[in-house]
This record gives structure tokens, C-alpha cells and sequence, in this order.
């Protein structure tokens, strides 16, 4: 008799681990893209009769460490790539292919190969733990392009573009709005680990609070995971706990934390992807990554014969960053004129971002 | 005739069962407006369809296979290791900072210490919790839990401290992984797949866990102190350190996993904060993969490559037919609930039939099992 508690114990432990695994990226209750199912031989059509060339569709493919509906890091990307193929007319032109929740990475190198070998046009690995695999499996697809971030580093390979986010300039914003805000002087932040755009984005919020009030108290705790939904959610429990009135946090697993800014009505500010829609009466700002504009440019290049070597950046003086303010907060007016400043400041140079390293 | 009908179905469960999940998954594609026959064919062609394909497979076996010896030497001494994640990584980390440090070294030397030091690593974060077990009698399923969320940490720290690639600790992105391993210290490949020659070494390592479960005196008493240890301890076995052994070793091999993780795919160490970002949840899927060859190493190499197989071609099904990657998951926690509660069912028909042929035969006896103890194998 026992022994079957014991395995009972095992099968409700296995049954927990395979879930845990799923469930961080689908928490999010984002409408799902319509997924049609990729383009059924869109390749091959019959002589077409118009004039401009019957062009072949231009094919991406990208590979996300998170559900494409994650509400911040993979869903930024995938809304970028729908805004192109609307503007390259529809699917016929631009094929989008994704493997979603990636965060293994070597399924992540094995997906990567797999649409390198597939012939696509540009292959994407999003994510700052593909650089290692895309460094062994570019030199082996030439013809292929590949992109990758957030970094700067191309590894001087002639067919790998690197992209970044300057999520610090929007951390920044987000900051000083968050100080002018904020009655208490205490202000929460969830992180993930301490790298990528993450850390910027977190180090700029920071510079931004202190910009504007020199003594406020920000509390960053960095929950050394960007999937865990449940221990996000229980550090901003602590902020709230300890008084903070104004919330923030980066990466895909903040789902948590913005549904305890939303239950304690304190403010949040996201970043990545428009996060408004989540909690639109706390949700103040969110910086969103536009990352059409520098993929347009390597789609360019690449047509062009241009396959890689370059890095590009995205920031709020290029458009690649908007703060966008969620309409269904009102915004005290004398704090719009501090987030139009320091906008405005940030893009002309004015105000340069001191992340103390 | 009949005992035989029935040793082959129970063979045959683990297949039944995987089958019966695929058919439940074929009602949720179904509900998501997917094909089940052009998904389970993408899920054919991506496991086996192509040489690659079945290179990949086999690569995703390989650590699955690993880990399931370890967890036939554990679960066969009647210790459950569910620390396979915790083992895996702490193994990789030492084999790692072996191929980092020595550099100086020929190839095969320094891939033969970090073989060593991922199976001491591995063997330490197994034999913790099986001293804990044998003489504090604390249980070791959730002392191996616990090991996996420290050493997931220990990971983060040293893979964004001491460890971290010094080219990544100059710029700001801060990349938490390590230094790639110099081109001689890289396991063998068969190029132009990525199958290594760590499969081989996991095969010719399960005839020798046989060799040594069935054929040693160690491993007869590990097997006898796991189905009834008050007997062991009357025939003089030493109970406590057999159970301390059977976690060690099974922690060892899975420690050996992390290592030809690293030395035969990665080629460095890189985390996203959790384990599996590492171990791809080979810790656990080597469980399954286990308890699908019935705890014995040889029957544990199909298993591997079938549930390798599963994974590889349930990622591709989601590239080729673009179903959300939530049904993957799911997918696979169905073939684990299927799979693992077979093993309970055939196990109570076991004893049912067990108990059935005892009353035709002789006269009712006591029960043999003594009370306050728990075996394994009936």
C-alpha cells in the first residue's frame, strides 16, 4: 500500500514539473493570432499575371524563448513582424513562421537549423541566449540571413545582424514619471536576472526616479527567473507590503506582479509590449519596443545582397521606443509635462542617462 | 500461455499507454482546429524523417538515457531521485570549470576529468540527500526537490559571477554563460548533425549499469536492500550505506548528463534563470524515461530514444503545423500521466495475479511484507 502513496507523490510531483514548465507564457490573456496554418503553398503560384513581378514572399522564421501573446519580450517581436507583413501586403509577401517557448536552448539551436535548412530569408533568434548557437549554425547556411538580440555582437560574421534595445532611455521616462507619482517614496521593481535589456531597463528606472527625487527609495529585486510567474508575483506582494504605491518589472513572467499592482490598486509601468490592457486602471505608461523600423532596414539590406555584419538599436530618438500612455489612465498634468520633458530631453541629447557602472 | 499473454501486454503498457495519450492529444488538436494526422505525421517527420531528424532524436535521447540509469540504480535500492535537474546542473558545473581551467591539457585527458568531475558533481548533490535519508531520515523526494532550487541558484551565481565569460563581463548585456570550450576538448561529432559521441558512451554506460545491477555483489545488495531491508540487514548488509550509494550513483549519472550536455552540444554553460533553460527537463523526462524501460538499463535505451523522439518531433509539429507551443506541454504531461499510471495499474495486476496463484497453490501464509516498510519490485 505503501508504495503506491510513494508513487502517487511521484506522479503528482511529475505532473506539477511538466506543468510548471508550460505554464508562464500562456498565463497572459491576450487575444491568440490568428494562425493560419503557414501559408499552404504560397510559394508556387501559377505564373501570376501582374505586372510587378511576381515577386517570391519575402520568409521569416523566429524563434521566441516565450509564448508569442506573452505580453512583453517575444510578443513585442511577433507584433513588429504582423505590422511589416501588413505593410508588405498580407501573407502572400511575407511569410512569418515562430516556435514559441523556446527557452530550452538547444530544442531553441535545433529549431534554428531546422528553418535555416527550411530556405528562409531571414531567421531569427530572439533571444540573448541564441547568440551562442547562432554563432555554430550561421557559418554553415551562408546564403542565409540571421539576426539575433539584444546585444551588439555579430561575432563578425557577414551573415548575422545584431539588434538591441536602449530600454533604459524608456526605463527612464518610466522613472520619472514613477517619482512624480508616487506619495510614499517607495517604489517596487520585479527583474528577472540581471542581464540584457532587462538590467538597462531596470538601471535607467532607477536613474530616472533618482533624477527627479534625489532621497526616493526604489527597490529592485531581481527573482532570478524570467518564467516564474508565481515568484513574480510574490515580490511585488513584498513591495506592496513594505509601502511601495508605484510598481514596475521587466520580462515575460511580470504577468504576476501587474495582477498584484491591479488587486492593491498601485501603479505600474510596464515595458516591452503595451501591458495597459492587462490592468488599464493602474497601468500608467509602458515602453513598447517598435522593432519594424530596424527590421524593415536588414529586410533592405537583405534584399539589397547585404546579409549581416551590421548591429542596430533601438531607442526613443530612432522611434524604435514609444512610451505609449494607456488612455484609460489620466495623467495629472503637471506630470505630462515632466514625461514630455524628459522625452524630449532624452531625444535631444539633454539628458544623458547615468547608469553608475 | 496465459502467464506469457500477460508478460507481454505488460511489456507492451508503456507503448499502450503513450498511444492512448497521443489519441486524447488528437481530440485537443482537434478542438484547436488542427489536423491530428498532419500533426502526428509533422511529429513522425520531425523525429524520424530524415537522417538529421533522427540525429536529433538521438541527441535528445542521450540525456534522457543518462539520467534513467541513475534512476534504475536509485528507485531499484527503493530510493526516489527527483533531483536529476539539481545533479544535472551541479555536474555540468564542475565538468565545465575542468574544460575552462586546463587548458594546456590534450583533448582526450581533459575530457575524460570532466567526465570524472561531472560524475562527482552529480554523485555529491545525490549522495547529500541520500546521508540525509539513511541516518536523519529525512525523505528524499523532497530533499532532492529542494537540492534542484539551490542549485539552479548556485548556477545563476556562478555563471554571472565567477564563471562568466570575460568577453560578456566587459559589455553591458552581461550574457550569464560561460567561455566556449577550446575546439579539442569538444566530444566527437557526426557531422553534419549534431549527434555526438556521447550517445554512445550513455549505451555502452547502461550494459555497464546491468552488468553491474545484476552481476555485482554492489549491486545485488542495493537491489536487496530495496526489497526489504530488514531482511538485508539480517543477511549483515549495510543498509544505510547502500541507500546512500544507490542516490550517489544515481546522482552521478545524471551529473554525467549535464556534462555531455556541455561537452557534446553547448560546448559552454548558459542560463536563463531556470533550470530546465539548462537541462531541457532531461532530470525529469529521465524519470519517465525509466519507468517506460521498467527500471532496467538495457530497455531504457528504446525508451530514451522514443521519448527523445516524442520531444523532438512534438517541437517540430509546432514549427511545421504552428499549433501554440501550450499543446506541446500539454501533449507531453500527457504521455507522463499516462505512462506513469500504467506503471501503478500493472503493478496491482501484478499483485492481484500474484495473490491469485498463491491461494490456488498453497494454503494463505502472512503476509511477507512486513509492516513500516516498503518495497519497490514486487
Amino acid at each position: 500500500m505503501k508504495k503506491n502513496v510513494r508513487l502517487f507523490v511521484l506522479f503528482v510531483l511529475l505532473a506539477l514539473v511538466v506543468g510548471a514548465c508550460g505554464t508562464p507564457a500562456t498565463v497572459a490573456p491576450a487575444p491568440v493570432q490568428p494562425t493560419e496554418p503557414a501559408a499552404p503553398a504560397a510559394t508556387e503560384e501559377p505564373a501570376a499575371t501582374e505586372e510587378p513581378a511576381a515577386e517570391e514572399p519575402f520568409r521569416v522564421a523566429v524563434v521566441m524563448p516565450s509564448a508569442i501573446n506573452d505580453l512583453a519580450f517575444s510578443q513585442s517581436m511577433h507584433d513588429a513582424l504582423l505590422r511589416i507583413q501588413e505593410e508588405m501586403g498580407g501573407e502572400s509577401m511575407f511569410e512569418i513562421v515562430y516556435s514559441e517557448n523556446m527557452f530550452v536552448v538547444d530544442d531553441a539551436a535545433a529549431a534554428l537549423r531546422d528553418y535555416a535548412s527550411q530556405g528562409f530569408d531571414l531567421v531569427i533568434g530572439h533571444g540573448s541566449q541564441y547568440g551562442s548557437s547562432l554563432q555554430e549554425i550561421a557559418p554553415d547556411f551562408p546564403e542565409t540571413s540571421f539576426a539575433w538580440g539584444t546585444t551588439v555582437d555579430t561575432f563578425g560574421l557577414p551573415n548575422v545582424f545584431a539588434y538591441e534595445a536602449a530600454s533604459d532611455q524608456g526605463g527612464f521616462v518610466n522613472g520619472a514619471i514613477a517619482a512624480s507619482l508616487s506619495e510614499s517614496n517607495i517604489i517596487g521593481v520585479v527583474g528577472p536576472i540581471e542581464t540584457g535589456d532587462a538590467k538597462l531597463y531596470v538601471d535607467g528606472f532607477k536613474a530616472g526616479a533618482e533624477a527627479i527625487k534625489p532621497d526616493i527609495d526604489v527597490r529592485v529585486s531581481y527573482i532570478g527567473s524570467f518564467s516564474d510567474v508565481a515568484l513574480a508575483s510574490e515580490a511585488a506582494n513584498t513591495h506592496v507590503s513594505a509601502g511601495a504605491d508605484v510598481l514596475t518589472g521587466t520580462a515575460q513572467m511580470v504577468v504576476g506582479a501587474i495582477g498584484v499592482a491591479e488587486e492593491n490598486d498601485v501603479l505600474w509601468f510596464g515595458t516591452q509590449s503595451n501591458q495597459a490592457s492587462l490592468a488599464p486602471s493602474v497601468v500608467v505608461a509602458s515602453q513598447v519596443y517598435h522593432w519594424e523600423g530596424i527590421l524593415a532596414e536588414m529586410i533592405d539590406m537583405i534584399k539589397g545582397g547585404t546579409l549581416g555584419g551590421q548591429s542596430f538599436i533601438i531607442d526613443l530618438a530612432n522611434g524604435g521606443e514609444v512610451i505609449e500612455f494607456n488612455p484609460e489612465y489620466e495623467l495629472v498634468a503637471n506630470v505630462n509635462t515632466v514625461a514630455e520633458q524628459t522625452i524630449q530631453g532624452i531625444i535631444d541629447g539633454s539628458i544623458t542617462i547615468d547608469l553608475g557602472q | 500461455m496465459r502467464s506469457r499473454l500477460n508478460s507481454l501486454f505488460d511489456a507492451l503498457l508503456p507503448v499502450i499507454a503513450t498511444l492512448a495519450a497521443l489519441g486524447v492529444g488528437a481530440v485537443m488538436l482537434l478542438v484547436l482546429g488542427a489536423n491530428p494526422l498532419e500533426a502526428y505525421g509533422a511529429l513522425w517527420v520531425g523525429a524520424f524523417g530524415s537522417t538529421n531528424a533522427f540525429a536529433e532524436t538521438l541527441v535528445k535521447a542521450t540525456p534522457l538515457l543518462l539520467v534513467a540509469l541513475g534512476i534504475c540504480i536509485s528507485f531499484r535500492g527503493d530510493v526516489i531521485n527527483i533531483g536529476g535537474e539539481g545533479q544535472m546542473i551541479v555536474g555540468a558545473i564542475l565538468a565545465t570549470s575542468v574544460g575552462l581551467t586546463f587548458t594546456g591539457l590534450p583533448g582526450w585527458l581533459v575530457i575524460a576529468m570532466a567526465m570524472l568531475a561531472g560524475f562527482i558533481g552529480g554523485g555529491i548533490w545525490g549522495g547529500i540527500p541520500g546521508v540525509l535519508k539513511a541516518y536523519f531520515n529525512v525523505n528524499e523526494i523532497l530533499s532532492t526537490v529542494m537540492m534542484n532550487a539551490i542549485a539552479v541558484q548556485f548556477m545563476n551565481f556562478m555563471l554571472r559571477g565567477p564563471m562568466i565569460d570575460p568577453s560578456q563581463a566587459e559589455l553591458a548585456s552581461k550574457i550569464p554563460q560561460t567561455a566556449r570550450l577550446l575546439e579539442p576538448f569538444r566530444l566527437l561529432r557526426w557531422a553534419p548533425t549534431r549527434l555526438h559521441l556521447g550517445a554512445l558512451i550513455a549505451v555502452v554506460l547502461a550494459i555497464l549499469v546491468y552488468i553491474l545491477l545484476w552481476r555485482t555483489t554492489l549491486g545485488y545488495r542495493i537491489r536487496a536492500v530495496g526489497q526489504n531491508p530488514n531482511a538485508s540487514r539480517y543477511a549483515g548488509i549495510d543498509v544505510k550505506r547502500h541507500v546512500v550509494l544507490a542516490l550517489l550513483l544515481s546522482g552521478a549519472f545524471a551529473g554525467l548528463a549535464g556534462m555531455i550536455q556541455v561537452y557534446g552540444v553547448n560546448y559552454r554553460m548558459i542560463t536563463d534563470g531556470s533550470a530546465s533553460g539548462f537541462t531541457g527537463s532531461a532530470g525529469f523526462n529521465g524519470i519517465v524515461a525509466a519507468l517506460f524501460g521498467q527500471l532496467h538499463p538495457i530497455w531504457s535505451i528504446p525508451a530514451s530514444v522514443l521519448f527523445g523522439a516524442l520531444l523532438v518531433g512534438a517541437n517540430s509539429m509546432q514549427r511545421m503545423v504552428q499549433i501554440p507551443s501550450a499543446l506541446v506541454t500539454a501533449l507531453n504531461g500527457l504521455v507522463v500521466v499516462f505512462v506513469v499510471s500504467s506503471e501503478i495499474w500493472r503493478r496491482r495486476r501484478q499483485r492481484r495475479r500474484l495473490a491469485a496463484a498463491k491461494e490456488e497453490d498453497v494454503p494463505p501464509k502472512p503476509d511477507p511484507d512486513t509492516p513500516g516498510k516498503t518495497k519497490v519490485r514486487a
